[in-house]
């Protein structure tokens, strides 16, 4: 042999490795369960071994539990709440977006006496806890006429992601370097044209970042969810919640799994199309310029 | 092209206790290039910033071609400025970039794209228009955030230290380049460095700064011969000036003083009659490297200049001279010695003083003496 070094074969890699697989298979085997039991007929998850794989593939516990399942009265499936999720979410997660980038963008490049205080006092929005603003939440919604609507749910979200995409923006717009603000202001651009032409553009890290982070949030949220909205404007959450618990004689859990299963999807596609960006915006901050 | 003038520019930043400009008054003459020279927070970028409009100043008054422009928006006063860190917008292309301020104001797209040539071409940065700033390199930057400030055709220019963020080489070959443009456009140029040479090659008028006070006002020469004060002479001038404390002496044969060397061998020296008041008292003597040389036939004459052994300290050659240091009256002084002629650290050396052109102050107000 020659005496190239075999990093390949030593004992500690294999030990490492070993363990590195042993973590994988840990984190994962939930959602291999979820998965595989999801495809199972009833018949075949009462008698079969739970981590088995399923003897007829069958997608009956998919489109059962999207369309037929009962979710408390009715038994429409959980797909007009998981369309009842996209509605509250998407809107909620591009305002507080947009709002944090404003925010930090005002925080950060025109501060005014009082704005790091201001900032400050911004920050801990993020430790309030979702409990404590239940009751008074309830009672502003009321009066707002909003109780019990989308609208509501967006609006609750909206203010409490502030906090936190307001916190990302302005540290990402900290480290730009404020002589490019003061460039663009000699060149004749004003408040907004900054924001819109100089900022927003070099925003797509920081965007990533605050759109998965919004969006994972408000999406697996379930107490605003089931304490502002009633029926028809609940979220998928919630829904989920009531289709398990709505029991009418034997246990589907093909279908349990599948309804969950749909209930994860979005949040796991926003992470495998923006997750590149999640790690990156997290560490890198500042531009090259 | 626009004559500027400041006039009384003071500010003191929010909580602070001190001002930062403590009353600035200059005027600088439609097509001058004035650099602002000193050492970090003397208020030369303050001064600068306030000029763009980026600070707003607590008093005074900034005045373009007779017009007070002090409260008006950056946008509105017709400026344009080079920074350190070049600024150029990442996202843009260097045509982008050029055209940015044009865009703004509303400058029709066909004339947009004139400019963006012309001043491309000025530059020499026509390969470059589509690349991405991050693709450049400094030297290349810089050329750009020149061709933005550039394109708009401003009143009046201002680089704010545009030169620092280069290596060594290329910070002379843009110095050069810099002064180039400047006579061939003419325009009026605020110029800040805290490097005297620059400074000093650059301008028609310098600067000098301290402290947020104006200490001297006037042309690389003047600054350079007839310092202020000891700030300004020890700033100004690379190496050195060098300062000794003599005492002014009186006798038949006219005004003279004494230096000691670091052999305890003394040396008298002549000086000049408008000294004649400070008789028996002390004086700093201000002294520049070239003042002192080995001894030249035809300066022998001159009833200014002596001649002395001294020890040289250390050598140091620069190539087109040696520096070599001395000490007198216990202060190390610098001399420019020919590097034909070498010698060598140990060594005495018939050494020439030249008295015409020193500088005295007084010890006292740190002020110059006037003749």
């Amino acid at each position: 042999m020659t005496d190239v070094v075999r990093t390949g074969f030593r004992p500690s890699r294999i030990a490492i490795y070993g363990v590195l697989l042993l973590a994988c298979l840990v984190y994962l085997i939930p959602l291999i369960i979820m998965l595989i039991t999801s495809f199972k007929t009833p018949m075949d998850i009462r008698t079969g071994n739970l981590l088995a794989m399923p003897t007829d593939w069958t997608v009956m516990g998919w489109t059962k539990a999207w369309s037929e399942a009962c979710t408390g009265v009715q038994c429409e499936g959980v797909r007009g709440f998981f369309w009842n999720s996209f509605k509250m979410t998407v809107p909620a997660v591009l305002i507080s977006t947009l709002l944090g980038a404003f925010n930090g963008y005002v925080l950060s490049k025109w501060k005014f006496k009082g704005s790091d205080l201001m900032f400050g006092m911004l920050l801990f929005g993020c430790f309030v806890p979702f409990q404590v603003v239940l009751l008074p939440m309830a009672a502003t919604l009321g009066k707002l006429g909003l109780a019990n609507t989308t609208t509501g749910l967006v609006l609750v979200h909206v203010i409490y992601g502030v906090a936190f995409t307001t916190l990302f923006f302005r540290n990402y717009y900290v480290a730009i370097p404020d002589a490019l603000i003061k460039a663009a202001r000699l060149d004749g651009a004003g408040f907004f044209t900054i924001f819109f032409r100089i900022l927003l553009p070099l925003s797509t890290p920081i965007f990533m970042v605050s759109l998965i982070w919004q969006f994972t949030q408000i999406w697996n949220d379930f107490l605003f969810g089931v304490v502002f909205a009633s029926g028809d404007s609940q979220p998928i959450t919630v829904a989920l919640n009531n289709l398990v618990n709505t029991s009418t004689g034997v246990k589907e859990y093909n279908v349990d799994m599948a309804a969950a299963m749909i209930a994860a999807l979005p949040t796991l596609v926003v992470y495998i199309v923006a997750g590149k960006y999640f790690i990156r915006g997290l560490t890198a901050g500042s531009v090259k310029g | 092209m626009a004559q500027l003038e400041l006039r009384d520019i003071r500010k003191t930043y929010a909580g602070a206790l001190d001002e930062t400009l403590k009353g600035i008054n200059i005027d600088i003459a439609s097509g001058e290039f004035l650099t602002l020279v000193g050492p970090s927070g003397c208020g030369k970028s303050t001064l600068m910033n306030s000029i763009a409009g980026l600070e707003t100043i607590t008093g005074g008054s900034i005045v373009v071609d007779g017009k007070d422009i002090s409260g008006m928006e950056p946008k509105d006063r017709d400026i344009a400025m080079v920074f350190q860190s070049y600024a150029l917008y990442p996202t843009m292309s260097v045509r982008e970039n050029i055209a940015f301020g044009l865009k703004i104001r509303g400058m029709p797209k066909e004339e947009i794209r004139q400019e963006v040539e012309r001043v491309a071409d000025l530059l020499q940065i026509s390969p470059l228009l589509d690349k991405k700033p991050s693709r450049l390199s400094g030297g290349q930057q810089q050329r750009v955030a020149m061709g933005r400030a550039l394109a708009r055709r401003p009143k009046i220019y201002l680089f704010d230290e545009p030169l620092s963020n280069l290596d060594a080489k290329l910070r002379v070959e843009m110095r050069t380049e810099i002064k180039k443009l400047h006579q061939r456009l003419r325009t009026t140029i605020v110029y800040v460095t805290h490097d005297q040479i620059e400074a000093m090659t650059l301008a028609d008028r310098i600067a000098v700064l301290k402290d947020g006070e104006l200490q001297q006002l006037g042309t690389p020469k003047e600054v350079y011969d007839t310092p202020e004060n000891l700030f300004v002479a020890s700033f100004m001038g690379s190496p050195c000036m060098s300062f000794i404390g003599v005492t002014v002496e009186q006798s038949e044969a006219g005004l003279s003083m004494t230096v000691e060397g670091s052999d305890g061998r003394t040396l008298t020296l002549p000086v000049p009659e408008y000294l004649e008041s400070w008789a028996g008292k002390q004086v700093v003597l201000g002294i520049r490297p070239e003042h002192v040389s080995q001894p030249d036939e035809h300066k022998r004459n001159n009833p200014m200049v002596a001649e002395g052994r001294f020890t040289v300290e250390v050598t140091e050659p620069t190539g087109p001279d040696v520096l070599a240091i001395i000490r007198l009256n216990d202060i190390d002084v610098q001399c420019r010695l020919d590097a034909e002629h070498p010698v060598e650290w140990g060594e005495e050396a018939e050494l020439m003083f030249d008295m015409r052109k020193v500088v005295f102050f007084d010890p006292e107000s740190e002020k110059r003496i006037r003749p």
